[in-house]
């Protein structure tokens, strides 16, 4: 028997002792003396990932002492022992970062990038990057045109019916339709394979070859199109007001609202936060998500209609740029709403367009010619003189009046312009984020690659009513219940028992049955704790030891009901009742008659002998 | 003058060189580059744990041969492949789980029920009865006859032998020890105040000497056979009906109690159990370790199989089909792969111990995904669809209202003993920690 419990021990021990021999398995260790390791590592090299990194500084590693669970301990410091490494690796990740990105850089002081032309930066610009300036002179115009997201492919739509898609790149047309009727806008859905257009009474799905594949009688008279790829949404606004999301992979429509604010002709999406932000003809800017049958945000940008919307892709959703009609362009941060950051006047007339770039670039269209500005000044605040336009980066102008959509080429350094006469590319250094991401989206994917990802991503979709405004509140902790609210407040026990906490003890959340309980581990709490005892210690002293006290007394009275004592409580102590008052004073009485016996008692006070004039003594009435 | 680069990309940096070439792969970690990484992650969790359901087909086999119950089942413990099943109208058969076969069928062993099987070395194989009798049994030269008979004076219940030795130990109203060349038991192991039935007994599988029994008079005893004494007793509030001891950790024993539980006891401290596992609606019939000790399996009265993780004593994996009776032995195999449990309905049954476990080979890129669904399921379990998706399990009518029952039971049970103490003075009566409860006296 005793040897087995030795045996048990035995475990215990020996794990110590080979900590006192081999404190640390390090590399470091094992390098001077493993012969095995030695003559292996000359050959062989881990993968960084697994190294052992030694320059983690010493706080990144939270140590969880304060857990008493051994087990548990281990398993979060090496989880954050996890974290740490891979935030450290992270750091290396730049050398994945191959390519530059374009620019524009003036060398003296009096030259400004938006002298430079089109010509120029042509000339300026490499052979493949030179063939990204393009004229397509076309009829039935005023054009807009639509990237796929890895900006290999182009769907451009005519005001007359003229579709087509097509790779610019190689000049391979997929399709070309005369669809001979009205068509205010065209979208690529996941990918090239099919397009949507918004014609003159419904949304019209094609297939590659432009193949009709779907009527969707549910969109009445759309002006406006974008597509969710990651939750394979098709939503859609138009005439009547309506915003409709449609599931393009499971063809049901997944939700309708209505806006309430008539016909709606500017519509963009946010690419973080898959919300939709519509631009209505009374100024006002809404937010949508499929699960709020009301806008999540309204804001009233514009004093006359909203003409054009665009959220910010580089920055992870933060910035909002707005055009009305009535020729201000207004830039907005969508964490808060009060107020722009940045508003200015185009010159010239017609609706502006404003559509950013994928590293930041803004780009407006005002009359006769297109606007880029670049990031840091056009987002900052600007008090001195509000309306004067920020500092240009590049210009263009167009003689092909109205101008009625931009975009910009994802992965390319070209802006795209849709105008009555057909459209233009241009050049725009810098715009285009140079490195793409294979896993997201490669422009130079093939047939096969095409396929895997179209099944991954499917795989991969997120239900639509996941879709809200903080995309980073999933997998966060869940809101405190509300379960804890007789008890969070304070930590003490004879506040359980008190007519305050309806919840009994063990409806309570665990961590509150700890609490109360005294168990709980509070040195977590304890910083915010401290902090907030700082702060108090100057005022609230005096109301912190009523507080103690109070308490103490209610421990005191516990099991015993005194009925006067009872009926007090019962009162309002801010009503005067001339009953309750009676009573007050009479239990002061009562409690003073009390302090003087037992002061008497041990002797600190004399007992005052009665005097013949005590007769006289007033007595207060009961 | 201005600087002016525009960017362009190189096409034959990102195409194949030639056909057939992978296609270059170029990556941009920035998380602007990725949306919804979170959401997405999230999805393809729910979509592993949903799988994980869909691939959870646990059964594989049913071992039929027995005309009665099946009583005790016993595995050699150096084979992967050899299991022992005996069953009560007396039949033993010894099965090669791979082939399905029989090597050994012996339709009357004992008089009335086989009671305790388990294996010697050599091929060799002991077998208790009702019969007051001890056989072994030679399963290779395929005789029907017992090599040896050890005559007993009451009914046995249980067998166990010790590993690399001789001796055996057998369970009646005492606990005896023999060795396999004598006739006669070499000693008598009892307390002197103990009037009990033994209901099983196991060697210590470390200290080979220590043995350890359960009783019908709700005890659990552990004796050395060198001391030939019993050195400690544990009385609990109900008795228990199988015990094992822990492979990997020789101080911890598992108990499966009749009071729907099983325990594991340290036995250094014999005051409280150090884990309870709470799951069963019915009485535990019997327990076996994996041979790792990391897991167990338990078959109990409510017709289910369980597959604990030590250390975490609630939501087990659960096993069950609609022909499957009252269990009454259960049985991890040496490779720890498979769980096997017999039934009152007379099958031995062979079930996965991980039920989506894929049978046969699994390719390195097939391997790469289980383990990542795994860590994602792992990684998303707090998620509350993810988790319900990953702990939920189909129970039987009669179980889910059974635990059901029992929860409202024990519920309302624990609300009125808070009510109690709300109403009484403070401090009067305390609140007793589960594990206290389930020890009455430990005697030594």
């Amino acid at each position: 028997m005793e040897s087995l419990i030795a045996k048990g021990n035995a475990i215990q021990r020996l794990s110590n002792e080979k900590q006192k021999k081999f404190p640390k398995a390090g590399p470091s260790k094992t390098s001077q003396n493993d012969h095995t390791f030695n003559s292996v590592v000359k050959h062989t090299s881990l993968p960084r990932s697994f190294q052992n990194i030694k320059s983690l500084p010493d706080g990144a590693v939270p140590k969880h002492k304060h857990i008493a669970n051994k087990k548990l301990r281990t398993e979060l410091v090496r989880n954050s022992e996890h974290i740490a490494t891979s935030k450290a690796l992270l750091e290396d990740a730049d050398m994945l970062l191959v390519e530059d990105s374009g620019k524009m850089e003036v060398e003296g002081e009096m030259e400004r990038t938006w002298r430079v032309g089109q010509n120029e930066i042509q000339g300026g610009a490499g052979q493949e990057a030179a063939r990204g300036r393009k004229e397509w002179k076309l009829e039935g115009g005023p054009y807009r045109s639509r990237y796929t997201r890895n900006g290999r492919h182009l769907a451009i739509v005519g005001k007359m019916g003229h579709a087509a898609t097509f790779d610019w790149q190689t000049g391979t047309l997929h399709t070309e339709l005369q669809l001979q009727e009205t068509c205010r806008d065209i979208t690529f859905l996941h990918d090239q394979s099919h397009f949507a257009v918004a014609q003159k009474k419904y949304v019209f799905i094609y297939d590659r070859d432009g193949v009709e594949l779907h009527c969707l009688k549910a969109h009445i008279e759309p002006t406006r199109l974008e597509f969710l790829p990651y939750h394979w949404l098709l939503a859609s606004v138009g005439n009547p007001g309506y915003l409709k999301y449609q599931d393009t992979s499971t063809g049901q429509l997944v939700a309708s609202h209505r806006t309430k604010l008539g016909s709606c002709t500017s519509m963009t999406q946010n690419l973080h936060n898959a919300v939709i932000h519509l631009g209505h003809t009374n100024g006002l800017v809404t937010l949508w998500t499929p699960n709020l049958a009301h806008p999540a945000v309204q804001l009233l940008a514009h004093l006359g209609p909203v003409s054009s919307l665009s959220v910010d892709p580089s920055d992870g959703g933060r910035y909002m740029a707005t055009a009305g009609k009535d020729g201000t362009i207004k830039v907005w941060d969508c964490r808060n709403w009060k107020g722009c950051l940045r508003e200015w006047v185009v010159r010239g007339t017609g609706e502006p367009e404003v559509e950013w770039s994928q590293r930041g670039y803004l780009g407006v269209t005002s009359g006769g010619a297109v606007n880029v500005y670049s990031k840091p000044t056009i987002t900052q605040p600007h008090h001195a003189s509000s309306i004067h336009q920020p500092p240009l980066y590049l210009t263009h102008p167009i003689p092909h009046r109205p101008l009625t959509s931009l975009r910009f080429c994802p992965f390319q350094d070209i802006l795209t312009i849709g105008h009555n006469a057909g459209l233009s590319s241009i050049l725009v250094p810098g715009t285009g984020e140079p490195n793409f991401d294979s896993m997201e989206a490669d422009p130079f994917e093939g047939k096969k690659a095409r396929r895997e990802r179209e099944v991954r991503s499917l795989l991969d979709k997120i239900q639509p009513d996941m879709i809200t405004l903080d995309p980073e509140s999933i997998g966060n902790l869940a809101p405190q219940s509300k379960l804890t609210t007789a008890t969070s407040s304070e930590l003490n026990p004879a506040a359980l028992g008190s007519a305050k906490s309806d919840v009994t003890y063990a409806r309570l959340p665990r961590y509150e049955r700890l609490k109360v309980s005294g168990k709980a581990d509070l040195t977590e709490e304890v910083e915010s704790d401290e902090g907030e005892d700082d702060n108090e210690e100057g005022g609230d002293n005096g109301e912190k030891k009523q507080k103690d006290k109070e308490a103490r007394e209610k421990r005191k009275m516990r099991g015993k009901g005194k009925s006067l004592k009872r009926y007090l409580r019962k009162q309002r102590k801010n009503v005067i009742d001339p009953a309750a008052v009676a009573i007050r004073n009479k239990l002061e009485k009562q409690k003073e008659e009390r302090r003087i016996a037992k002061m008497q008692e041990i002797g600190r006070m004399e007992k005052t002998k009665p005097s013949a004039l005590d007769r006289f003594k007033r007595t207060e009435k009961d | 003058m201005v600087k002016i680069s525009v960017l362009q990309h190189d096409p034959s940096s990102h195409l194949p060189t030639r056909p057939g070439d992978p296609t270059p792969i170029s990556r941009n970690l920035n998380p602007n580059m990725h949306p919804f990484a979170r959401a997405r992650e999230r999805t393809r969790a729910l979509n592993a744990a949903k799988l994980d359901r869909i691939f959870a087909k646990p059964f594989v086999d049913a071992l039929e041969g027995h005309v009665d119950a099946v009583e005790v089942l016993a595995k050699q413990p150096d084979s992967i492949s050899t299991v022992a099943s005996g069953s009560w109208d007396g039949g033993l058969i010894v099965h090669n789980l791979p082939q399905r076969s029989r090597m050994l069928h012996v339709p009357e062993a004992h008089k009335g029920k086989v009671s305790g099987i388990c294996f010697s070395e050599n091929s060799k194989l002991l077998s208790c009865g009702v019969d007051r009798n001890v056989k072994l049994w030679n399963f290779d030269s395929n005789g029907d006859e017992p090599v040896n008979v050890f005559p007993g004076k009451a009914a046995f219940n249980s067998i166990d032998h010790q590993r690399s030795s001789q001796l055996f130990a057998t369970a009646s109203n005492l606990v005896q020890v023999w060795d396999e060349t004598k006739s006669a038991p070499i000693s008598n192991l009892t307390l002197p105040t103990s009037t009990e039935t033994v209901t099983s007994v196991r060697f210590n599988l470390s200290e080979t000497s220590i043995l350890a029994s359960v009783g019908s008079d709700r005890s659990f005893c552990l004796y050395d056979i060198r001391t030939g004494k019993a050195e400690r007793r544990v009385i609990m509030q109900m008795r228990s009906n199988a015990l094992a001891w822990s492979p990997t950790m020789p101080t911890s024993v598992l108990l499966a109690s009749e009071d729907h539980n099983l325990y594991t006891f340290d036995i250094r401290h014999l005051n409280a159990p150090s884990n309870i596992y709470k799951a069963h609606v019915a009485a535990v019939m019997s327990c076996d370790w994996s041979p790792t000790g990391t897991e167990f399996v338990s078959g109990g009265w409510d017709r289910t199989v369980r597959i604990w993780k030590t250390g975490q004593g609630h939501t087990p994996e659960v096993y069950h089909t609609k022909r499957m009776q009252r269990v009454t032995s259960t049985l991890f195999t040496t490779d720890a792969r498979f769980v096997l449990s017999g039934s009152d309905d007379g099958n031995v049954r062979i079930w996965k111990a991980k039920a989506s476990e894929k049978l046969g080979i699994v390719t390195a890129r097939e391997r790469a995904a289980i383990e990542y669904r795994g860590s994602l399921v792992d990684r998303w379990k707090m998620d509350k669809e993810v988790g319900k998706i990953a702990r939920q399990r189909h129970l039987p009518k009669p179980v889910y209202s059974a635990a059901k029952l029992k929860t409202t039971m024990l519920d309302a049970r624990r609300v009125k003993e808070e009510r109690r103490r709300k109403h009484t003075r403070a401090g009067e009566s305390k609140p007793t920690a589960e594990r206290k409860k389930v020890v009455i006296t430990e005697q030594s």
